[in-house]
């Protein structure tokens, strides 16, 4: 009896070593920073600084825009990426000197989300600014937009089990699934025949009209 | 033998759903940029400019460096990387010399999850680090 329990809590510690690294195996982004290139203008103003500053971050990002005004401080940021925020941000910061002014340039990526280094983008930004060789950036990936509807060919939306009272599923596009009580796991599809991996597998299959799941003890209606 | 056989998959099923589970509820990290303060420091030089942001960024981050040849002024540092070498939160401090002192910038970034710091948090104890720009 002692040895039936202590195989069963191996088996289950390996299954979660298995499943950390398996969770895990995604590698996360990191941050790319490239700070050093100012250009100092013998001439000019503070208001002239600020105005190629912006010129030049809307060449390559959206939305420039100064901190405060009149504080010479200008970023900007890319489109979302893949998952739906900025990966790239740019700043411009001016500072009237007695003659003239200095501009500096800092820029950070989301890496590999972003399809640039940091460095690509501040030396475009910084040629912009002052003249100089621009390189093509290429551009950010978009995010995948999400189903809608209850199309076949995805579970992706909530669905509301027809017999058990509360018992909700959220499907996401990237397989995952997870119950109203917070269990996860996943979904897949192949023609009309859907294999449910929670508490188990159980393969299903989902109705022509893409709003019922039904078979392996579960009955679900799909919310759309 | 079918009993067994059924508790090792519920046994197994469980370690799954308790790893997915957690794994699920991480939200995606996002950049978090922040342009922070600027101050002029009169009467001192950008000798102590540099001495102090290479000591502001020592105390709060790793891998501090200038950029360039040594001599421009432009200093940077990265947090502790990850088992994978990744480094998920980078902080500058610009030294510029002015007639009467010098100007002071700091930037900082941060990709929160995993950072807990934010890239403003990230830049007030630099900042507070740094200090009042004069000797420490």
């Amino acid at each position: 009896m002692r040895g039936a329990i202590a195989r069963r809590i191996a088996m289950a510690l390996a299954a979660l070593a298995v499943s950390i690294v398996w969770s895990g195996g995604a590698a996360p982004a990191a941050v790319d920073m490239s700070v050093g290139i100012r250009y100092v203008s013998p001439q000019g103003s503070q208001d002239e600084c600020g105005a190629k500053a912006r010129a030049s971050l809307a060449a390559f990002l959206l939305n420039a825009t100064e901190s405060s005004p009149g504080s010479g401080d200008w970023s900007a940021v890319s489109a979302n990426g893949i998952a739906g925020t900025p990966t790239a941000v740019a700043s411009v910061r001016c500072y009237a000197l007695p003659k003239g002014y200095v501009a500096l340039f800092t820029c950070v990526v989301q890496l590999p989300d972003n399809p640039y280094s940091a460095d690509a983008l501040c030396l475009d930004v910084a040629h912009k600014f002052y003249g100089g060789a621009i390189a093509v950036l290429p551009p950010i990936p978009t995010p995948t937009p999400i189903p809608t509807g209850c199309a076949t060919t995805n579970l992706v939306g909530t669905w509301v089990s027809d017999d058990k009272p509360g018992l909700t599923f959220t499907m996401t596009l990237t397989g995952d699934v997870t119950d109203s009580d917070g269990v996860s796991g996943n979904w897949g599809i192949k023609g009309n025949v859907v294999t449910l991996t929670y508490y188990g597998n159980h393969t299903m299959t989902i109705s022509a009209d893409g709003k019922h799941l039904r078979g392996d003890g579960y009955s679900l209606t799909r919310k759309c | 033998m079918a009993r067994i056989s059924r508790n090792r998959v519920t046994v197994l099923a469980v370690a799954f759903a308790l790893v997915f589970g957690s794994a699920t509820t991480k939200s995606s990290a996002a950049l978090d940029v922040f342009v922070g303060a600027r101050k002029v420091v009169n009467g001192q030089s950008e000798t102590l400019c540099n001495a102090n942001a290479k000591s502001a960024l020592s105390a709060v981050l790793q891998d501090v460096s200038e950029v360039g040849s040594g001599d421009t002024g432009e200093w940077k540092a990265a947090s502790a990387p990850d088992s994978s070498g990744n480094s998920f939160a980078g902080a500058a401090i610009h030294c510029y010399p002015l007639d009467s002192g010098y100007l002071v910038m700091f930037t900082c970034a941060a990709q929160v999850p995993p950072n807990q710091d934010t890239a403003s948090a990230l830049c007030a104890k630099i900042t507070a680090a740094f200090g009042t720009g004069g000797p420490h």
